[in-house]
């Protein structure tokens, strides 16, 4: 038996296994889209049936029509409730993700095998986005904002890790090829592969993007 | 409980027993014949998110005003499965009869006097708690090597107390998992200290 509410239930359901990834699963656009014209559906719906008593609706006069307005009207709520909750998940991963030190590029490209240590997205030409446009507008301006508030603080690293290292310098394989990253001791060339003994700080962010491999 | 609450949203879809008072032309689709009047006296089951207004809701006017709706307790809030859980709370499997059975009662019981359904609960939960912690803190000792650490993150399965964890319903298995990583997490601290 499909009623109202029934797609708005399946957008959470999704948000109930989302909560409990580390990665986050594409963006159910289809989905959304539905639920949306139902709410505009159910509308057309309550202003039709409202039409022929031109604003004196009596509520105890017309039961029957007042039942169904109502239950019209709670799948509505219901609907909204659903959609928010499902965008609110999804934004509050983001926010997330955001703080980890992921960047827009990594969650873009990111597949669905995200994994607990790191973005293995990032394969070259057309991975399809797990977010959808508006999300990926506001992991842009997250990401801007949270700039902006570490900005305050040139000293300390807020996304830095809380862990006190235990030792100031590490070994690290590389993953990927991640370019020519500048330290204090000059620059050093990171190909896939190669090994190198680095200071922890200078290369945290490049691990928790899954370039490169802590060792021992 | 905000608005926003993934599993509060989930607990209004479980549906409970409704009879319709009057009948309604339009709404025949809730009874699985659309384009036909919903009858008086239809039975039909209704998440709660609907049947909830529904029963609060009345017709208004005149000092007869009646509900759209009366309700019954729904199938896992039923005489039979309380007596169970008089008898045992441990024995009955919640899970079965509701994911979110707790949340579920909570409604019924804003909605109607069930003054002893709440009695029966929260012995129920209090008892199931302990057997809870118990478990969780067993799958948290056990943790030395890979296997079973693994295994304990995986909501404890295998051991005796498998039948029992398959039965915890959603605010349960919170609980456990609270539990079971607040044990983990603390026996981890302490070898770290014993290391230092």
């Amino acid at each position: 038996m499909p009623m109202y509410g029934d797609l708005g239930n399946k957008l959470v359901q999704h948000a109930k296994r989302t909560q409990n990834l580390t990665h986050l699963p594409p963006y159910q656009t289809e989905l959304v889209r539905t639920v949306a014209r139902e709410v505009r559906d159910l509308e057309r719906d309550v202003t039709s049936m409202l039409e022929p008593f031109q604003g004196s609706f009596d509520p105890s006069a017309e039961q029957a029509t007042a039942c169904t307005l109502l239950v019209n009207h709670l799948s509505m709520r219901r609907d909204k409730r659903c959609l928010l909750a499902y965008h609110r998940t999804r934004t509050d991963k983001l926010e997330e993700l955001v703080w980890n030190g992921y960047d827009i590029l990594d969650l873009s490209g990111q597949q669905q095998a995200g994994g607990a240590n790191g973005a293995t997205g990032m394969n070259e030409g057309g991975t399809t986005s797990s977010l959808s446009p508006q999300e990926e507008d506001y992991v842009r301006q997250y990401g801007d904002l949270l700039a902006a508030y570490k900005g305050h603080w040139t000293d300390i690293d807020l996304t830095g890790s809380l862990e006190p290292p235990r030792d100031l310098f590490i070994d690290v394989r590389v993953l990927k090829d991640a370019g020519e990253i500048q330290t204090e001791y000059g620059a050093i060339n990171l190909t896939k592969n190669s090994q190198f003994y680095v200071r922890q700080g200078d290369v945290e962010r490049l691990i928790a993007q899954g370039y490169l491999q802590k060792l021992g | 409980m905000s608005y926003y609450d993934i599993d509060s949203i989930l607990t209004d879809a479980e549906k409970i027993p409704c009879t319709f008072q009057l009948e309604i032309p339009e709404l025949g689709y809730l009874d699985n014949q659309p384009g036909q009047p919903l009858k008086a006296g239809s039975k039909i089951a209704l998440p709660l998110w609907l049947a909830e207004m529904l029963a609060i809701a009345n017709t208004g006017g005149d000092d007869q005003a009646k509900s759209f709706v009366t309700f019954d307790l729904p199938a896992a809030l039923s005489n039979e499965v309380v007596q169970a859980l008089k008898a045992d709370p441990r024995a009955v499997p919640l899970r079965d009869q509701s994911p979110h059975l707790y949340g579920l009662a909570t409604h019924m019981m804003d909605l109607s006097e069930e003054q002893e359904l709440g009695v029966v609960l929260r012995k129920t939960f209090v008892t199931r708690a302990s057997e809870i912690a118990l478990h969780a803190r067993k799958v948290g000792g056990t943790g030395h090597n890979k296997g079973t650490a693994d295994e304990g993150s995986n909501l404890g399965v295998g051991g005796a107390g498998e039948e029992f964890l398959r039965g915890l319903e959603e605010w349960e298995r919170k609980l456990f998992r609270k539990a079971h990583d607040g044990a983990k997490a603390g026996k981890e601290w302490m070898e770290n200290v014993k290391k230092r």
